[in-house]
């Protein structure tokens, strides 16, 4: 279910792309779309060639440099540009390995969770009735757990890994998905378009699929971005309690973990995953609200 | 009193100073009455926002003055301004629900008013209780604590009738005070306005788009297009004898609910938008007007007296003479092009299309806290209906009458809760799947609505011939391309080649719905169902779709079931009329002979709420004749 079906840009009618040059025209008017754009695809970019562009290996410890200062500081060097930790691992290469795994939670859970919060939100905003009601009943059942002890009670019982973290993030945020999209599928499926739809011979998925979801997909969008947000926080609290990834794998969680003992001592290895979580969490948001800005028609006109 | 002087509103497009409204005057004497008619977006209401002080940013005056008790309203300061309004100026509202705050009771808002014209507060309950009172609101105590939700449009729209007048104010402005309401409040509620303004020998500015309305009602009447004052005089002889082009047209193209038929003549085209105006140098109702000559589009015409009190802003003003009705075209109509029209009868000895047997329709409501309770609501009550193939039948009544659920019944929206519901000769309900589908097919629906009917995201091509897109397409589509289709479908309902690329935010309302009556006939329907098809157009407009649903049903042999509220619609239209009244259906038979002859009150209290072509009778009824 491609929310955007560029197969149909053959047809020259179809007026789809028209569709979806506007939005994009409108995305690019965004400064707050280009911020986080760009931040988040220069840390993409580093997350993807991290063993080019780290200076070591995030594992190597280097026991006769231990908690070596920044470059800029009066005995600093250029091998370690951030310095480096109590175990003498280079602050700067842990840095940017670990938004591999940040990155991987934060695009794979949104995705996953967008996927069955939307979907069960667009079953039950279309059909209403008694599947509405049995989603209705499940979301506020689910939401009524605070999420972090959810979380932890999914990783007590699924073990350590990126999968399974991605799995906990997905279980416990589908529901804000499916809250919100709901709500904007009841007010899209009592326009007279999907009766309308539904008179000219269209099946109910054809409907759903074709009427009513291209109608959600903006927000849909917004909630995705926001949710990276999201996810990358989960990831490192989980990371920082050391439930997450095994001790192998190198996240910001972690090195937030590692770094409080010499936290006095050197403030810089403490600071540089603090800054890192802001930047990309911060990137995420700016982005959403972008989005939401640009796509939502109801905000147009204070735009133009 | 209140004197409007060569008022010009401007605003700037693309660089250029744009008159919005140009050089409009007017003037207003106490206890009189001013009517401000035009379509939409002909800037009436503007002239409501300026009094009341609230011009749009991006809009200035550039000249002229509004005068008011020998002040100019222009040159007040915002705290004499305020002074004014509320006092002395009192504003009536559009939508009275939405005018009313909804998070508080009736007497709060009451009370705040009363506040701000400064009441000593222990007097307010009485003086409240004694205005509920004057404009006829039942147990006006009661009605102190209840929330605007709980009443009626036209009981809110008394509520603020009464706070208008509560101050004793000289000028009421009404910027279409009946427009949201059913016939039959309109019909008190501007009872209600002249019993008042007589009481309190109050001026009334009543902005409206119903020019007889406005002809009854006023005591003078100026005419608007897109923004320009094409006509000003006494009520009766705007209307009786117009000299202006397209008010004459405004009264052509609407239909009468008495009298003899006659073929509406719409004018082609639309009012041009602001963005258009900029670029128009002569009259700007040229580019629509049968009896223009190139002077037309050289300079604006200037205001010219015809009769005393009579101004008309045209080079070449009707001679009222010759009461020729004009064409859309420009072409004058002949008298047999008017023997020829005529309501589509259908076939009688057909076998009948649809057939509906002592229908009911229920509607549960769950109440309490787990939705134990079950509240049942009958919209349809006991409904028998017989539709012929080609047979045009309406179905009026007020809001709450049911005739909308029928539509939805009929296209199968809705489940019937009893009764038995035939599509050409078969039981819905007992028919399989098959049939089912055919029977979809053969009936199609236009809606209300045509913005929230489009999607927005589809363009005219894809909205036209969406029904290619649907799952199992039927033979009725077999051998015939989308392309040629679409084509087809254009050149039926009348639109431009080059809309089939826009999508319905880029067209107008009358456009819009003629793309949604299109996307119906894609299929070749047998039975039309149109829910309130002409309710939000304008009469010009409105008149174009009408003339359009007669043709096609005429060239296609389409049986349609019209739903509207507007009695003269349906008489236009419809050879067979039944009217409903909650829920029941309390009168039917041939249009002409129910409307000319009446038996049920409640068909009496409709005709008689529809305000007469001849501004000679007297209208609104007087009391009694309306219950």
């Amino acid at each position: 279910m491609s929310a955007i079906d560029l197969g149909a840009s053959s047809d020259t009618r179809s007026g789809r792309p028209s569709v979806v040059r506007g939005a994009l025209v409108r995305l690019a008017r965004q400064p707050r779309v280009w911020v986080g754009g760009v931040i988040l695809l220069a840390a993409m970019l580093l997350a993807v060639f991290a063993p080019h562009i780290a200076p070591h290996d995030p594992l190597d410890q280097d026991l006769l440099h231990m908690l070596a200062p920044p470059m800029w500081a009066p005995d600093g060097s250029s091998a370690f540009p951030l310095g480096t930790d109590g175990l003498g691992r280079c602050v700067l290469s842990r840095a940017i390995y670990g938004a591999r795994v940040a990155l991987t939670v934060a695009v794979i859970a949104a995705w996953g969770s967008m996927l069955l919060g939307s979907t069960l939100a667009l079953l039950g905003g279309y059909f209403g009735g008694i599947v509405d009601r049995l989603i209705n009943y499940v979301v506020d059942l689910w939401m009524s757990f605070p999420p972090v002890v959810l979380s932890l009670i999914l990783l007590v019982g699924l073990g350590t890994g990126v999968d399974k973290v991605v799995l906990a993030v997905v279980l416990v945020d589908w529901t804000r998905f499916c809250r919100v999209v709901r709500a904007d599928v009841l007010v899209t499926r009592r326009r007279d378009f999907v009766l309308a739809a539904q008179l000219l011979g269209f099946s109910h998925w054809r409907t759903m699929l074709r009427e009513v979801l291209p109608a959600v997909i903006p927000l849909m969008i917004t909630l995705f971005s926001i949710e990276m947000g999201v996810a990358i926080i989960v990831e490192a609290t989980l990371s920082f309690i050391g439930l997450s990834v095994p001790p192998a794998i190198t996240t910001w969680g972690q090195m937030l973990a590692d770094a409080r003992n010499d936290m006095q001592s050197a403030p810089c290895v403490l600071l540089t995953p603090v800054a890192c979580i802001i930047v990309t969490v911060l990137a995420c948001n700016l982005l959403g609200d972008g989005v939401r800005v640009a796509l939502d028609p109801r905000l147009r006109q204070r735009v133009a | 009193m209140l004197s409007i002087d060569h008022l010009t509103l401007s605003t700037g497009v693309d660089g250029r100073q744009v008159d919005l409204i140009r050089d409009l005057s007017a003037s207003l004497q106490r206890g009189m009455v001013l009517g401000l008619v035009g379509e939409s977006g002909a800037g009436k209401s503007m002239i409501g926002r300026i009094i009341a002080g609230h011009i749009p940013t991006g809009f200035e005056i550039t000249r002229g003055r509004v005068l008011f008790d020998d002040k100019d309203l222009l040159s007040l300061d915002r705290k004499a301004w305020r002074a004014l309004l509320g006092r002395r100026i009192a504003f009536i509202p559009q939508e009275p629900l939405t005018a009313l705050n909804p998070v508080l009771t009736i007497g709060r808002t009451f009370n705040e008013h009363l506040a701000h014209l400064g009441v000593a507060p222990g007097r307010r309950h009485q003086l409240m209780l004694e205005q509920f009172e004057a404009v006829h609101l039942p147990r006006p105590a009661d009605l102190l604590h209840r929330y605007p939700h709980e009443l009626s449009g036209g009981q809110c729209q008394r509520v603020l009738i009464a706070m208008a007048f509560v101050a004793n104010p000289a000028l009421i402005v009404a910027d279409e005070p009946t427009t949201a309401l059913d016939m039959v409040s309109q019909v008190n509620v501007l009872r209600l306005l002249a019993e008042q303004r007589r009481q309190h020998e109050t001026a009334m500015l009543l902005i409206t788009h119903d020019l007889r309305l406005a002809a009854h009602v006023c005591d003078d009447i100026t005419v608007l297009y897109a923004g320009e004052q094409v006509e000003y005089g006494p009520a009766r002889e705007v209307l009786r004898r117009s000299r202006h082009p397209y008010t004459w047209a405004l009264d052509q193209a609407t239909p009468d609910v008495r009298g003899a038929q006659r073929l509406l003549s719409a004018l082609s085209g639309q009012m041009p938008g602001i963005s258009a105006l900029g670029s128009m140098a002569g009259c700007r109702f040229a580019a629509r007007c049968p009896q223009r000559v190139a002077a037309c589009e050289a300079e604006p015409p200037a205001a010219t007296e015809s009769t005393p009190g009579h101004w008309v802003r045209c080079l070449r003003p009707r001679n009222i003479s010759a009461r020729v009705p004009i064409a859309a075209d420009g072409c004058e109509t002949t008298s047999a092009d008017r023997a020829t029209w005529q309501t589509p009868t259908g076939d009688a000895s057909a076998k009948p299309l649809i057939e509906l047997q002592d229908v009911t329709l229920r509607y549960t409501a769950r109440r309490g806290l787990l939705g134990q309770r079950k509240v049942h609501n009958l919209a349809v009550d006991g409904l028998w209906l017989k539709v012929q193939p080609g047979e045009f039948v309406g179905i009026v009544g007020e809001s709450g009458s049911g005739k909308s659920s029928v539509a939805k019944l009929i296209v199968g929206a809705e489940t019937l809760s009893s009764g038995v519901l035939r599509i050409e000769g078969r039981d819905r309900v007992l028919a399989n799947s098959e049939v089912r589908r055919l029977n979809r097919e053969h009936i199609q629906m236009i809606f209300q609505d045509p913005h929230s009917a489009l999607n927005p995201r589809r363009s005219v091509y894809r909205l036209l011939t969406q029904t290619y897109e649907a799952d199992r397409r039927a033979v009725a589509l077999a051998g015939h391309p989308r392309e040629e289709r679409a084509q087809e479908l254009l050149t039926d309902v009348g639109l431009p080649e080059d809309t089939l690329t826009r999508f319905p935010g880029q067209l107008s309302g009358g456009q819009k719905q003629r793309v949604n009556i299109g996307r119906a006939l894609c299929v070749m329907p047998r039975l039309i169902v149109a829910d309130e098809i002409v309710s939000g157009l304008d009469v010009s407009v409105q008149a174009q779709i009408l003339n359009l649903l007669i043709e096609l049903g005429r060239r296609h042999g389409i049986a349609l079931v019209l739903i509207s509220h507007d009695l003269s619609v349906v008489r236009y239209v419809c050879s067979r009329v039944i009217v409903m009244q909650r829920g029941k259906v309390v009168e039917q038979g041939k249009t002409e002979e129910v409307f000319s002859d009446p038996k049920h009150p409640y068909t009496q209290l409709l005709l008689s709420s529809v305000p007469p072509a001849d501004p000679s009778i007297a209208w609104p009824p007087a009391v009694g004749a309306v219950g």
